[in-house]
């Protein structure tokens, strides 16, 4: 089931639902392809998330599915992943809506003066 | 943990996922993980990620496929490797566990059982009460 560019533009936030881990790679693979061990040392430096490598191929294949990646060819024994036009679509989409609730949740502890 | 026995840990591991998977995979997941050892990350934290990935990736129904049987049987099976490969590694950690010194009661201390009126003739909330009275307390 492949996310279509349409879908993502229209506002779907296709990302909700598939986890912290693909989103931080998506996040990841929005400056250039990766391969495994690049994804798990950009997240660890960019979020300070370690990835285990279960965790990393799950997510991975999940993306590969919904067509928001796509694997290049591989290097000696490495798939580099590069993020495609709907994942980019798709990560903008999630992106504003975290700052969407972000920012009502700024607003809401000023207004609480907690 | 020794390079070897690092080694033989993950690919046991790694076993545990479908072929479909292991031939995509495979190679690119050892390299990773002997990277990843390398960088100072214990090799049963590796093994323990790849047993959870294997056993998502039993359970997670392809497309047009149905989860078989024997699908759910390995995933049993990976889960219960993990249970045994994560007993393995933390035998130090249960044995050293200590209870602080108590006053009370056990939990669940058996009592001598107390004489059993006819249990047939009782009604079921009779018989409830019975199986509990076995203990000092009811668990």
């Amino acid at each position: 089931m492949a996310v279509s560019r349409r879908d993502s533009v229209a506002g779907q936030d296709v990302l909700r639902r598939v986890g912290e881990a693909s989103v931080l790679i998506l996040i990841s693979l929005a400056d250039g392809p990766k391969h495994g061990y690049a994804l798990i040392q950009d997240i660890k430096e960019l979020a300070d998330v370690e990835l285990g490598p279960g965790t990393l191929y799950g997510a991975l294949d999940r993306l590969e599915r919904l067509g928001l990646i796509e694997p290049l060819p591989a290097e000696d024994r490495r798939h580099p992943y590069r993020m495609t036009a709907p994942g980019a679509a798709a990560l903008r989409v999630h992106l504003d809506s975290l700052e969407r609730v972000s920012a009502a949740g700024r607003l809401r502890l000023q207004l609480g003066g907690v | 943990m020794a390079g070897p026995q690092s080694t033989r840990l993950v690919k046991t591991a790694l076993r545990c996922y479908p072929a479909r998977w292991r031939r995509r995979h495979g190679d690119e997941a050892t390299e990773l993980a002997a990277l990843l050892i390398r960088d100072g990350i214990p090799a049963a934290s590796i093994a323990m990620s790849y047993l959870a990935g294997a056993t998502r990736e039993w359970l997670t129904p392809r497309l047009g496929q149905r989860r078989s049987l024997s699908a759910v049987a390995c995933a049993l099976l990976v889960s219960a490797c993990s249970v045994w490969l994560l007993a393995s590694t933390v035998p130090a950690r249960a044995a050293s566990t200590s209870q602080p010194p108590s006053t009370s009661q056990p939990h669940c201390r058996p009592a001598r059982p107390a004489p059993v009126p006819d249990v047939a003739s009782a009604p079921p909330n009779e018989q409830l009460i019975i199986r509990e009275a076995w203990h000092d307390r009811p668990c």
